[in-house]
């Protein structure tokens, strides 16, 4: 598959300040692509450039092909965009908004069509500023739809959206994905990205950190899987302290959880130590490292990169 | 062009739906119009010497403020940011803005000048030039809101520099104060604001010789306009984040500043400041319509009976008129015996043919009027004695009135000193103007208007 997007050693400077220092990634045609990372990680920059909204210093942007440095209005063209940090006049209506967008473009979709489907019919005549949040989110994302672009962005589309509002906006953007759009997205929400995006890249302090489909940064997160377990009666913490392979112990009573590297390992050390005590044990679970946890782990404190991608 | 036409459309359409700026847009230019009306309400034809400075506000108001404050607001919202992210380029936008801008202000123009018509101001004299010339002004006007729009960095801002820019120009700018009123330094400092040319350019088209008499202000506008457009265009800001002060690209605002001063320097080097003093005073008499000539002695009680007989209450503050039984203090009483006593030797009043020393004389009652002196509501009495004194009746009668039709003709007195009564009228247009008021206020009585 062509890649529809590619960002190159994108640096980019604020004064004394780094934003981004060397950003690569590159977004296949008809992929959910998600940019993760905490607030001034460096993402909304990287975005602006890619949208023309901000110059870079230096690296390459291109979108279908195009240079988007070079060329940034056939760059516009191919881009349907849906920002957080955008809004419309308070008193425009959908359908008047939808006409205005399109406008702007030489092939365009119909606003009635548009209406239907972001589900803003009934809103097709309300001001902007009478519109509920989700209403508002729709009308964005319709937005970025009225000239059939090839690639999609998306800044934190479900920022402030109720759950119901936040399912219908996953729906929507799966349907983008099934339509052969290719799809850009920020967000913070990890469970939000695992369950949308096909690769992610999380970036923290101006470079990427990783790269590659949730289940690869799963997967490849060495040292993260967890184990919690509960016995009959506590357990002196010195015991546990002294086991080999655990980290982040923690004892609470009878609750005990740590992190390991080698859950097999650990399962048989626990067990043996239970059995030489003469304690029961209730409940065992051993599970993977969540996303969250891989983010937090990466983002926190100068982590080593990890490159998951094939 | 589809996007910039919608655009234009919507800007358009989107102002009618915000109360506020319609407030601003169409309810503060009536405001002003009636307060001119109300101000003016001697004048013989209402507003129409008024005209350029009602229009001028009005532009000014809408690109000083409404343009700015709604471009601003805007980009505070992150609109502007939305706008960016479409292919359509920067100047599609600003020319659509502000196209938009010129016909909202065009609509406060009309309304404004149907107004006028409806209180009695006869139609322009120069209908298409007038249009060209507004067109002008607001082309000016405009650019100028646009490089406030690039210099303020939230609507606070817009309306503290809009301010800084709009209380100026009203002021010493020649545009709600006329500059024949002002000191000398304001006189010349009103050149190098597009305010005072954008009044002597509409003006002109309204009671003047139309576009012939705007052959320095309409390229003046224009080239203020279009260093303002310049500017505004290449220090566009889409996005509040980027405030003006860390933004590339300010040396753009020396055009702005450059126009202007090279359009002072120029008016300066062509005398154009006491062209347009003069031009003021002259206007300020010549409203009243002059009927077919003939001389005084051939006019006739219907020539009376048809002048237009509307004039300030005696007791206001134009051309104050004392009753009989209105008695005097003693200081002013021992001024009028003077006045009396030395009236009938004044020089100015034997000097000329009759018409000429009917006017001297008129000028004793319009001087203190002007000035706002004590005196000024009891010497007419005094006047009006002593014409009565030289002239018989009619023959008052019809000087008098060859004086209101021809208010503009001969000379005026700006003092009467010699009668004992200090100070001198500044505006001699002012002088001329009260003394048209005392002549019909004199033909009242002498006719017996006062007593039906």
């Amino acid at each position: 598959m062509p890649d529809n997007v590619v960002v190159r050693d994108l640096c980019k400077r604020y004064g004394g300040t780094e934003a981004v220092g060397g950003v690569s990634f590159a977004v296949q045609a008809g992929e959910i692509f998600g940019l993760l990372g905490p607030n001034g990680a460096g993402k909304t920059t990287t975005l602006e450039c890619l949208l023309g909204l901000r110059e870079p210093d230096s690296g390459h942007l291109e979108v279908c092909g195009v240079d988007a440095r070079r060329d940034p209005r056939t760059a516009k063209r191919k881009l349907g965009v849906a920002l957080q940090s955008t809004a419309l006049p308070d008193k425009i209506t959908p359908r008047e908004a939808l006409r205005l967008f399109g406008s702007f473009y030489v092939d365009r979709i119909a606003p009635a069509a548009l209406l239907e489907r972001f589900a803003l019919t009934a809103k097709a005549d309300a001001p902007f500023d009478s519109l509920s949040g989700g209403q508002r989110q729709r009308l964005t994302l319709a937005l970025a739809f009225v000239h059939a672009p090839e690639v999609v962005v998306l800044d934190e589309p479900t920022t402030g959206l109720d759950p119901q509002a936040r399912r219908e906006l996953h729906d929507e953007i799966l349907r983008i994905k099934r339509d052969g759009k290719t799809v850009l997205l920020t967000t913070h929400d990890l469970a939000e990205a695992e369950q949308l995006c096909d690769r992610i890249a999380i970036i923290d302090r101006g470079r990427i950190v990783a790269t590659g489909t949730p289940g690869e940064l799963v997967a490849r997160a060495q040292g993260k899987q967890s184990i919690s377990l509960v016995t009959d009666r506590p357990l002196a913490a010195a015991l546990w302290a002294g086991m080999a392979g655990a980290a982040e112990m923690s004892c609470v009573g009878a609750t005990v959880s740590f992190r390991t590297a080698d859950a097999n390992a650990s399962v048989a050390a626990v067990t043996a130590l239970l059995a030489e005590h003469r304690v029961e044990l209730i409940e065992l679970h051993v599970r993977r490292a969540s996303l969250e946890e891989i983010f937090l782990g990466l983002t926190r404190g100068g982590a080593a990169v990890t490159e998951a991608t094939p | 062009m589809n996007g910039l036409g919608e655009h234009l459309k919507l800007s358009v359409r989107l102002h009618f739906r915000n109360k506020l700026a319609l407030i601003y847009g169409y309810l503060f230019p009536l405001i002003f119009l009636v307060a001119f009306w109300v101000l003016y309400r001697h004048e013989k034809v209402p507003l129409l010497r008024h005209m350029g400075e009602l229009l001028t506000v009005s532009v000014l108001g809408g690109a000083c403020f409404g343009l700015p404050t709604s471009m601003v607001s805007e980009r505070e919202r992150g609109v502007w940011r939305r706008y960016r992210l479409t292919p359509l380029p920067t100047w599609a936008f600003v020319v659509s803005t502000a196209v938009a801008r010129y016909l909202i202000v065009l609509s406060a123009g009309l309304l404004q000048l149907g107004l006028a018509l409806a209180v009695g101001m006869t139609l322009p004299e120069h209908p298409l030039g007038l249009f060209v010339a507004f067109t002008f002004v607001s082309f000016a006007l405009i650019g100028l809101g646009l490089v406030i729009a690039t210099l303020a960095d939230n609507v606070p801002a817009v309306q503290a520099l809009g301010q800084c820019i709009f209380l100026p120009m009203l002021i010493i700018g020649g545009v709600a104060v006329q500059l024949a009123s002002l000191p000398t330094w304001a006189q010349q400092l009103s050149a190098f604001f597009p305010g005072r040319y954008a009044v002597e350019a509409i003006q002109a088209s309204v009671s003047g010789d139309g576009l012939a008499g705007a052959t320095f202000s309409l390229p003046a506008l224009a080239l203020i306009g279009v260093a303002g457009c310049i500017a505004g265009t290449k220090l566009f800001r889409w996005d509040s984040a980027q405030r003006f002060a860390t933004r590339s690209g300010k040396l753009w605002l020396i055009t702005v500043f450059a126009a202007w001063a090279a359009v002072g320097v120029l008016a300066e080097w062509q005398t154009r400041v006491s062209a347009r003093v003069a031009a003021e005073m002259a206007a300020a008499v010549a409203v009243a319509p002059i009927s077919k000539e003939k001389p005084w002695l051939a006019l006739t009680s219907k020539d009376v009976a048809q002048l237009n007989f509307r004039v300030p209450s005696d007791f206001g503050v134009v051309s104050p008129y004392a009753a009989p039984d209105d008695e005097a203090t003693d200081y002013t009483k021992d001024e009028m015996d003077n006045v009396r006593r030395e009236l009938p030797t004044w020089r100015p009043g034997l000097r000329g043919d009759d018409v000429q020393r009917v006017r001297n004389l008129l000028c004793v009652a319009a001087v203190p009027d002007a000035i706002q002196m004590p005196i000024e509501r009891y010497l007419p009495p005094v006047v009006l004695q002593q014409l009565e004194d030289i002239y018989p009746r009619d023959q008052l009668i019809k000087i008098l009135t060859w004086i209101v039709l021809h208010p503009d003709d001969g000379t005026i007195v700006d003092n009467i000193e010699a009668l004992g009564v200090q100070g001198s009228a500044g505006d001699p247009s002012v002088v001329r103007e009260r003394s048209y008021l005392y002549a019909l206020k004199f033909i009242i009585r002498l006719t017996g208007r006062d007593r039906r």
